[in-house]
């Protein structure tokens, strides 16, 4: 497909500008470093690294992934180095990329999270920070992904101290994600990303025990699309907040759903690791299918989406 | 350093970053049955196998499918030469085990498969009196090319290995129907010794009785490098501690994505203060000192 030079990409996410809407999702682009041999990193929207603590954190124990029907559970446990060797040795990477990073943190308390936010205060080369509170992977990890108050709570006083633009991950794994949202963004977020993985398990029945080493895991992949899309709906109907889909994400096709149900921009997962240039792919021909619709801009084709009149 | 590092850090760690590595859809050249449940895939991909080692592997994936969704990890076996001497393709083998490579078995010539790579590290260039190869079951498979590279018979990508004086192969399999390539192996010129669990080729048992054999013969010399199920493995590399002999292991770990970005593939490695810490095996690996991993 030709480029068209004409139809406008840019994304605005509160006080957040990304010149595309495509961004690599948390825990599925490692550092990027990894992926600059096989992807022109400068073309993403934005760069999610993967999810830092305030203490380094070894991770769960093998088996950490199994792959189920058109998805994948996974089991990592947040493995990482902490903030200290993330600030000492990836970020002097990300400083000389020109794609905005936003830096995704989980705090065990409220306050690890305020503390994090303030320890990464002004340092060059965050864009934004994403706060990880959905991970299904640690203990009380998504405590405050689930309770509309502690949302609030989390999101208001990281808001408080962090000079730069504040993302709020939603997980899944609630009754009534409009709440949650609504939470997040009259707290302050610029923007909520949702979702994260889907609480799941993988069985051996003749083992009588659990494929993955940590019991259960979190579902992503292309089998989680119908529920992502379900939410980041929901999620517009009760909030004017920017929302950033995920899950399941793979294709063009994918983007222009998740785009028309009320998202701005989305983060390809998954689809990294089985078809690791598909973000390329979709870059190409993102122009195009916005000017299919008739649009000029990926602005005008946000959250147009109707529902139909039941027909009985 | 002080506090050990419990993880896996980009910059200062230098593993080996996907940076060489190239994805294409390409098209199935020849799928031929080897043996028991044992295939060999032919692929078209001159800019991936122009760089590939021995010891590194690629990523294939039944394209266009969610079922299964991801690539598998699969070693290289050799590189296509043409007729004009120009590298212009690469061969994988592969065995029967699941969902995957099941259904990659019933391709034929002119299906397609997505590929990716070179990935992972490499089987150590170093210059050695004595090569001692150790396969169990299907992980023969890297050793085609190493045998080749280390006879002076083929080189790969840009290295240059000094010729070994002797290269060896010790080959064990469950029993005489899953053997792959035997006859190839010998044609290269190496010594190939075979075992099988249950006798029907080569000697009765284990292969680990075979290296134990050939340490016997040559004095403990030479270097040692293994593949196979991870019981096998570790049999090795505690005999070659015994002995003395350095001993290198390629792991098998369940991959989702072989780039170092899923923190799937994890191995419990050792390291320099005595701790043990989780490596991707995708970029740290496949190919390990055995005295380094915790079997
Ligand atoms: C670097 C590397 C090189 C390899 N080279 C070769 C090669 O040259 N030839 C070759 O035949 N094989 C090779 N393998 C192994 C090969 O990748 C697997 O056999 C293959 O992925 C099986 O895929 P499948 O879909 O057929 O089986 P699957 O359906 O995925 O499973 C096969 C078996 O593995 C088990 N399994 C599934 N998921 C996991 C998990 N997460 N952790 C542990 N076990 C699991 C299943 O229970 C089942 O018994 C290599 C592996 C690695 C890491
Ligand atoms: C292996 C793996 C690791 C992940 N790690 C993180 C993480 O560290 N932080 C985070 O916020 N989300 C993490 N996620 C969730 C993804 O960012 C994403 O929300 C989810 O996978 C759904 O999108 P997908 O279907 O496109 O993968 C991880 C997902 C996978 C599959
Ligand atoms: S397989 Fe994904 S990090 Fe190794």
């Amino acid at each position: 497909m030709t480029a068209s030079p004409e139809i406008d990409l840019s994304v605005e996410l509160g006080r957040l500008r990304l010149a595309n809407p495509i961004l690599v999702a948390s825990g599925t682009f490692g550092y990027a470093r990894e992926m600059a041999g096989i992807v022109d990193l400068g073309r993403l929207g934005g760069i999610l690294p993967k999810t830092i603590t305030q203490q380094p954190r070894p991770g769960n124990a093998p088996w950490r992934t199994i792959e189920t029907t058109g998805g994948m559970l996974n089991s990592i446990g947040l493995d990482n180095d902490g903030i200290e060797a993330f600030v000492a040795h990836h970020l002097p990477y990300f400083v000389t990329l020109t794609t905005p990073i936003i830096v995704s943190i989980a705090g065990k308390t409220e306050d690890e999270f305020v503390e994090m936010a303030r320890r990464l205060r002004d340092l060059p080369g965050i864009a934004a920070l994403e706060l990880n509170v959905s991970c299904p992977n640690v203990s009380a990890g998504t405590d405050f992904g689930k309770d509309p108050v502690k949302c609030h709570h989390v999101v208001a006083g990281v808001r408080a101290v962090a000079t730069q633009p504040v993302i709020a991950k939603l997980t899944p794994n609630v009754s009534d994600i409009g709440t949650l949202a609504k939470a997040a963004g009259e707290a302050g977020a610029d923007a909520i990303s949702l979702i994260n993985t889907v609480l799941g398990m993988a069985v051996d029945w003749k083992k009588r025990r659990p494929l993955l080493g940590n019991g259960m895991g979190g579902l992503s992949g292309p089998a989680i699309k119908p529920i992502a899309l379900r939410m980041v709906y929901q999620a517009a109907q009760a909030t004017r907040t920017p929302l950033i889909g995920i899950g399941g994400i793979a294709t063009l096709d994918d983007c222009m759903e998740f785009f028309v149900a009320g998202a701005s921009a989305v983060q390809i997962g998954t689809a990294n690791f089985y078809n690791p240039t598909c973000t390329m792919t979709i870059l190409d021909g993102l122009p195009g299918a916005i000017a299919s619709l008739g649009a000029k801009s990926l602005h005008e084709i946000v959250g147009t989406l109707t529902l139909n009149p039941p027909k009985c | 350093m002080t506090a050990p590092v419990t993880s896996h850090d980009a910059s200062h760690a230098q593993p080996h970053f996907a940076d060489g590595c190239q994805f294409a859809k390409v098209t199935v050249a020849a799928n031929d049955r080897l043996a028991r449940d044992t295939y060999r895939l032919r692929v078209t991909f001159p800019g991936l196998a122009r760089r590939i080692v021995p010891g590194q592997f690629v990523m294939v994936r039944l394209a266009g499918l969610n079922d299964p969704l991801l690539g598998r990890p699969l070693a290289l076996y050799d590189t296509v030469v043409d007729a004009a001497g120009q590298v212009t393709g690469v061969e994988v083998v592969y065995r029967v085990m699941g969902k995957a490579t099941a259904r990659l078995s019933q391709y034929q010539a002119g299906q397609s498969v997505e590929l990716w790579g070179p990935l992972g590290n490499a089987f150590s260039p170093a210059a050695t009196e004595h090569l001692i190869m150790v396969a169990g079951g299907i992980g023969h498979t890297p050793f085609m090319a190493l045998a080749k590279e280390f006879l002076g018979v083929r080189s790969y990508g840009q290295r240059r290995v000094e010729r070994a004086g002797r290269v060896t192969l010790c080959y064990g399999e469950r029993s005489a129907e899953y053997f792959a390539a035997v006859d190839a192996f010998r044609a290269t010129g190496l010594d190939v010794r075979l075992s099988s669990d249950d006798g029907s080729l080569g000697h009765h048992g284990r292969v680990t009785d075979l290296l134990r054999q050939v340490l016997d013969e040559n004095g403990n010399r030479g270097r040692v490098v293994c593949c196979g199920p991870e019981v096998m493995m570790a049999a090795v590399a505690r005999l070659a501690a015994e002995r003395s002999v350095p001993c290198q292991v390629s792991l098998e770990t369940p991959m989702a994505c072989g780039l170092g970005i899923c923190f799937s593939c994890v191995a419990k490695v050792r390291q320099a203060d005595g701790t043990y810490d989780y490596k991707r095996t995708c970029v740290e690996g496949p190919i390990f000192d055995a005295e380094k991993i915790e079997f």
